[in-house]
């Protein structure tokens, strides 16, 4: 219904800004990208930005980071939904609960945990020290070794409530006779998980994984908060690499470069993930 | 409902445990905003404060920069709210209403948005609002807000739209309505809850929203609050207790709009998702 025009005129304030704020800057770092601070072209910047090692480094970082908070993201969150989706008294109040992590500023999630995790005066290695589970308090955010795993868990903590929701409202989508009919065939607890419940929500655990994959590739606000990349360039991601380059270094044509670097491997991540969505798709019909 | 008693006991045991982990850092934010210094900086740590004292309260509420900043985050994400809404509003129709050439292409690139890393488009739009003199405005940071929250509130609302009957709007059409006048009398009522959640996820966003003010807002006038979280804590003797307070006034706001909005905004949130 309606003329051609009209349907357009409704869409264009809303495409006139996101072409200002999307289409425009993305054509700008390419061009950036491939040029000095002239404006002659040059692809030194790429040479520039990819010769250190710490690039490599920080795009290792990112995909152990994004990759390790993932499979905890999911595995937690869809734990959490299946217990939400539950029936028992108190249900809708742990339903509120749980959204608090998800709730909570990154910043200020960034700030409390890393109070909690201060190695004197933090919580933690109080609560570990004084059970016994470790002999000796850990300086768990400067140690080389633990920082990492430390940032991931609390990045798991911020955002497993949020697959718990969604995976909750399509664990709510199912309808009840699938169940009556596994109980008829003797299905137990567990079968029933296995053959019912994970079989039908799997479409809402892919569409959270790939918005949970931009969001990781995204991610800067915690571990800048937190380490600003340290000890040792041991949790520099790219987005912070990148953010450091221009706003510290002030290279922005280095910047740039590794932006497109960045933003096609990227890309290539989600079309993967997109087409290996849509084979799974055909092969369960 | 009747369950076996392990069954029973699994239940209550997960409940708790899940209880625990994702309220244990609010309530030792709480407790630590409450602790003065000696107290937070005691070996080993006081579960519950022995002299509960408003002190850091007191001290980010009067002794700081937090007030001004909060400030800022409200005109900011009030701003850039009712922007995107406006503009997801008119989107949204003529996405969910009208069949127009290059349709399939705006709603990709709107798509493309969603899906786009900011870390890439960081310091093009520095330069870009460098260029238009809207480094350290309200207007900056109220546009560039709008790459956040803009495209997944015209994917949430478009949904919301179709799902109402075209029925309603061709009687209207039949009346004499005007589009826009069908839009603001009948669609627009009728779909109240997408629009609330609409608001609260984009005003959620903006007031968390960390990495572009750190960029774009280098001047106290318009630092969000954010920042001036970030601010608190970094310097080379952080003071614990007032960081802590100052979390608590920065969250305690948005989580209450939250809880309250909770069930439109995630339903709003997975009708967009699942039902694209």
């Amino acid at each position: 219904m309606g003329r051609q025009s009209t349907g357009l005129l409704f869409i264009l304030p809303a495409m006139i800004v996101l072409a200002m704020l999307i289409a425009y800057p993305v054509f700008y770092t390419g061009y950036l990208s491939a040029t000095d601070a002239k404006g002659a072209l040059t692809i030194k910047n790429y040479a520039n930005v990819l010769r250190p090692a710490v690039t490599t480094q920080a795009f290792i970082n990112l995909i152990y980071f994004v990759g390790g908070s993932i499979v905890f993201q999911v595995v937690l969150g869809t734990a959490a939904a299946i217990l939400l989706n539950l029936e028992f008294t108190g249900r809708s109040l742990l339903r509120s609960i749980t959204l608090i992590p998800w709730v909570v500023p990154g910043i200020v999630a960034a700030t409390t945990w890393a109070w909690m995790f201060h190695t004197e005066f933090g919580i933690i290695n109080y609560m570990l020290t004084g059970s016994g589970v470790i002999p000796a308090p850990i300086s768990w955010l400067t140690n080389r070794d633990t920082v990492m795993p430390v940032l991931i868990a609390i990045n798991v903590w911020k955002l497993f409530p949020f697959v718990a929701i969604m995976v909750l409202a399509g664990l709510q989508a199912i309808p009840a006779d699938l169940y009556e009919a596994a109980k008829l065939d003797g299905a137990n607890f567990w079968q029933e998980v296995r053959f019912v419940t994970l079989p039908q929500v799997w479409p809402v655990i892919t569409a959270v994984t790939l918005l949970l994959v931009i969001w990781g590739l995204n991610s800067i606000t915690i571990i800048y908060a937190i380490t600003g990349g340290g000890p040792a360039n041991r949790t520099l991601i790219t987005p912070i690499q990148i953010f450091k380059l221009a706003f510290e270094s002030f290279q922005f044509n280095q910047a740039a470069a590794l932006s497109v670097i960045f933003f096609v491997v990227a890309a290539i991540i989600v079309a993967i993930y997109l087409k290996m969505q849509a084979m799974s798709a055909r092969e369960a019909r | 409902m009747n369950r076996s008693v392990p069954a029973t006991i699994i239940i209550a045991v997960a409940s708790i445990v899940l209880v625990l982990v994702c309220l244990f850092p609010f309530a030792w934010m709480a407790l630590s905003s409450i602790k003065a210094l000696p107290e937070l900086y005691t070996v080993p740590p006081h579960w519950l404060p022995d002299a509960p004292t408003i002190a850091n309260y007191v001290k980010v509420i009067f002794n700081s920069n937090i007030p001004r900043y909060f400030m800022n985050s409200v005109i900011i994400s009030v701003g850039s709210t009712l922007l995107a809404l406006i503009l997801a509003i008119f989107a949204s129709y003529g996405f969910a209403r009208f069949d127009f050439r290059g349709k399939p292409f705006f709603q990709t690139f709107v798509l493309v948005g969603q899906l786009l890393p900011t870390a890439a488009i960081i310091v093009p739009l520095f330069i870009t609002l460098r260029y238009l003199h809207l480094v350290n405005t309200y207007w900056g940071l109220i546009l560039v807000y709008m790459i956040i929250t803009l495209p997944l509130s015209v994917w949430m609302l478009t949904s919301y739209f179709k799902a109402i009957p075209i029925e309603l709007e061709e009687a209207a059409i039949v009346d004499g309505a005007s589009r826009l006048g069908i839009l603001f009398r009948i669609t627009l009522p009728l779909s109240t809850p997408g629009l609330v959640a609409v608001l609260v996820y984009a005003f959620v966003t903006t007031w968390n929203e960390f990495i572009f003010a750190l960029c774009f807002a280098t001047d106290s006038s318009v630092k969000t609050l954010p920042i001036g979280l970030a601010e608190f804590s970094t310097e080379f003797n952080t003071d614990w207790g007032g960081v802590m307070a100052a979390s608590m006034v920065m969250t305690v706001p948005i989580a209450l709009l939250f809880l309250f909005f909770q069930n439109l905004f995630v339903g709003g949130l997975t009708a967009g998702a699942t039902k694209g």
